[in-house]
């Protein structure tokens, strides 16, 4: 398994273009949030201390979310490709489990999203730094490095079932390019939770990725957040935590981290299962 | 000598099409094989079942005394194969391909290193280790499969194809490797093609069509039993030669003033060209080449095609 896996994450990191293409809709999301989105939000919000610092955690934290997926999505191409090319019969042909083989793809796609989502962690937390706010604890990064874990392996198990119905490369390029789009939206991160109707709030308050997000505000606003409401009444604090997605509301009272984590592990666990029975379904 | 890889009555259906009905052949250890057809005769069904890829409908197939279907992981390690389209990775050194490519068979480090020196050498690619693969040459691709396939010393290198799409210097190349190869290391190879011309430099050819085999044998049996020779005469006066053979009850053909002849085996040319002599202009005696035999094989008697051998 540890051969195709090395194999997988080199060819992620030499193919430029599935590299950059699996970065797109972060880079869109930043040029959005830079252009006009960030302003908007801002906007949309009362002047209170270190609104600066906390709007930029809170972008950070969607960037974290976006980037657990789409990373990983990129790194799960060459599983396509290899099936597009027939390049997988080498594999079938030698002495490797099937089982070594698909785990080889999945434990790839977690490193390649794994290690990007640090770049970005360490991206935030050097801008921090740069613009005089306060960097991340060792025990925030210590979390928010779990949080990664967390996502990009929930992730991971989606795309996987995912990735076993596209049989062209096209395909799933086209695929990932409107999944890397649709995932601002669906996690709440182009627009905060609280300026979107009812329906959208109940699909976002559904979507596993809406849960990373809603973990990696959690620590990385911790500091901002403790600034801005030092002096503002609880319930300015308990709106604004709910409006911009840092906790959901869900029968009226607000989601603890706890269930945001169990959450994430039931859908690895629940798709990760689907998706080997799938694919032992289809072998035979 | 052994039988290093037994089909017994094969049978393989996708849905309603039957790609392979009930095919039986050896393949003795240290030969050197060729499965011949034209696109989709079942060739490469037949192989992707030796390869453990595909499971056959029913029938046996063992590879060095292993059975297909119960010892496959073996099976795996006793076959080195070059896939008919490049499998490699384009965006990897041909060393690094061939060290990740390696590491399926268990190897260690040391072990990987020294297989890939050994199969560089075998293949003449040491110098090129260092490029990527995607950027190699036809022949040069080609060579890098080949030492891909011979990693983990195979006891049968089964070549899919393997010089389709290769100009003919590049061709001649990868077989006088092939050859080399098999007359060194006493491999069985086995590989599949539909150019007579490279079934020629095998010890025994397999025909199939239609998912059946149609003839096998040595290629020097396949020639003598499928092969026929004919007189082709230019006559100084037609009409004269063709009353001749008329009251001689000779038969003939006639295609635009020549006159054919078939004839056993060329040497019974002889006595018809002394016969005659006398109203021959000019004539040549032609033997069917390979190609005539495949085409022969596939289509019958009817076809043939002849290549001129012996001028006038």
């Amino acid at each position: 398994m540890m051969a195709v896996t090395k194999r997988n994450i080199l060819l992620y990191f030499r193919d430029k273009s599935a590299l950059f293409f699996s970065l797109l809709a972060v880079i869109i999301l930043v040029v959005l949030y830079g252009t006009f989105l960030g302003n908007l939000i801002s906007d949309s919000l009362p002047d209170f201390l270190a609104k600066k610092w906390l709007l930029l955690s809170w972008i950070f934290a969607g960037i974290l979310a976006v980037t657990s997926v789409t990373t990983t999505l990129g790194a799960f191409g060459t599983m396509v490709e290899d099936r597009s090319t027939e390049a997988d019969l080498d594999f079938y042909a030698s002495p490797i489990k099937r089982s070594s083989l698909f785990g080889g793809y999945v434990m790839s796609s977690i490193f390649v999203g794994f290690i990007m989502c640090l770049l970005v962690l360490l991206t935030a937390n050097a801008i921090f730094f740069f613009s005089g706010d306060e960097m991340l604890t060792y025990i925030q990064l210590f979390k928010v490095v779990g949080v990664i874990g967390l996502s990009v392996i929930s992730s991971s198990s989606m795309i996987l079932l995912l990735v076993s119905f596209f049989k062209t490369v096209k395909a799933f390029a086209a695929a990932s390019t409107v999944i890397g789009t649709l995932l601002g939206f669906l996690a709440g991160i182009y627009i905060p939770i609280g300026n979107l109707p009812a329906y959208l709030q109940i699909i976002i308050k559904l979507f596993p990725t809406s849960h990373s997000a809603a973990l990696f505000r959690q620590i990385l606003m911790e500091q901002p957040l403790q600034e801005t409401f030092a002096q503002a009444p609880e319930s300015a604090k308990h709106e604004f935590l709910k409006d911009m997605g840092v906790f959901y509301e869900i029968n009226g009272s607000l989601t603890s981290p706890t269930f945001s984590v169990l959450y994430l592990i039931g859908i690895a666990v629940f798709f990760s299962i689907l998706a080997v029975v799938l694919l032992k379904r289809k072998r035979s | 000598m052994s039988k290093i890889i037994e089909v017994h009555h094969l049978f393989k259906s996708f849905g309603a099409m039957e790609a392979v009905k009930d095919v039986s052949f050896y393949v003795e250890e240290g030969s050197l094989f060729s499965f011949l057809g034209t696109n989709g005769a079942g060739k490469s069904t037949t192989i992707s079942i030796l390869l453990t890829l595909l499971k056959q409908d029913a029938g046996v197939v063992k590879v060095n005394g292993l059975t297909v279907g119960k010892d496959d992981d073996a099976i795996r390690n006793e076959i080195g194969v070059v896939f008919q389209q490049s499998i490699l990775d384009p965006l990897l050194t041909v060393k690094e391909n061939l060290d990740y490519r390696a590491r399926l068979y268990k190897m260690t480090k040391e072990e990987r290193l020294a297989a890939i020196d050994r199969v560089a050498d075998t293949v003449d690619i040491s110098s090129i280790m260092q490029r990527r693969y995607g950027k190699l040459s036809g022949g040069q691709k080609r060579r890098v499969d080949i030492a891909r396939g011979l990693l983990h010393q195979p006891k049968i290198l089964l070549l899919d194809e393997p010089t389709t799409g290769l100009d003919p210097q590049n061709r001649k190349q990868i077989w006088n490797t092939i050859l080399e190869l098999q007359r060194k290391t006493n491999m069985t190879v086995f590989l599949t093609t539909h150019y007579i011309e490279e079934a020629a430099n095998s010890n025994f050819v397999v025909v199939m069509k239609e998912g059946e085999i149609i003839a096998k044998g040595t290629p020097h049996y396949l020639k003598s039993q499928y092969s026929a020779n004919r007189l082709m005469i230019i006559a100084k006066n037609p009409a004269q030669l063709r009353s001749q053979f008329q009251t001689d009850k000779l038969a003939f053909t006639e295609e635009h003033s020549t006159f054919l002849i078939q004839l056993e085996k060329t040497t019974d040319a002889i006595v018809l060209l002394a016969k005659y002599e006398e109203l021959i202009d000019s004539f040549e005696v032609q033997k069917s080449s390979l190609d005539d035999v495949f085409i022969q094989i596939h289509n019958g008697k009817d076809d043939i095609h002849h290549d001129g051998c012996y001028e006038a």
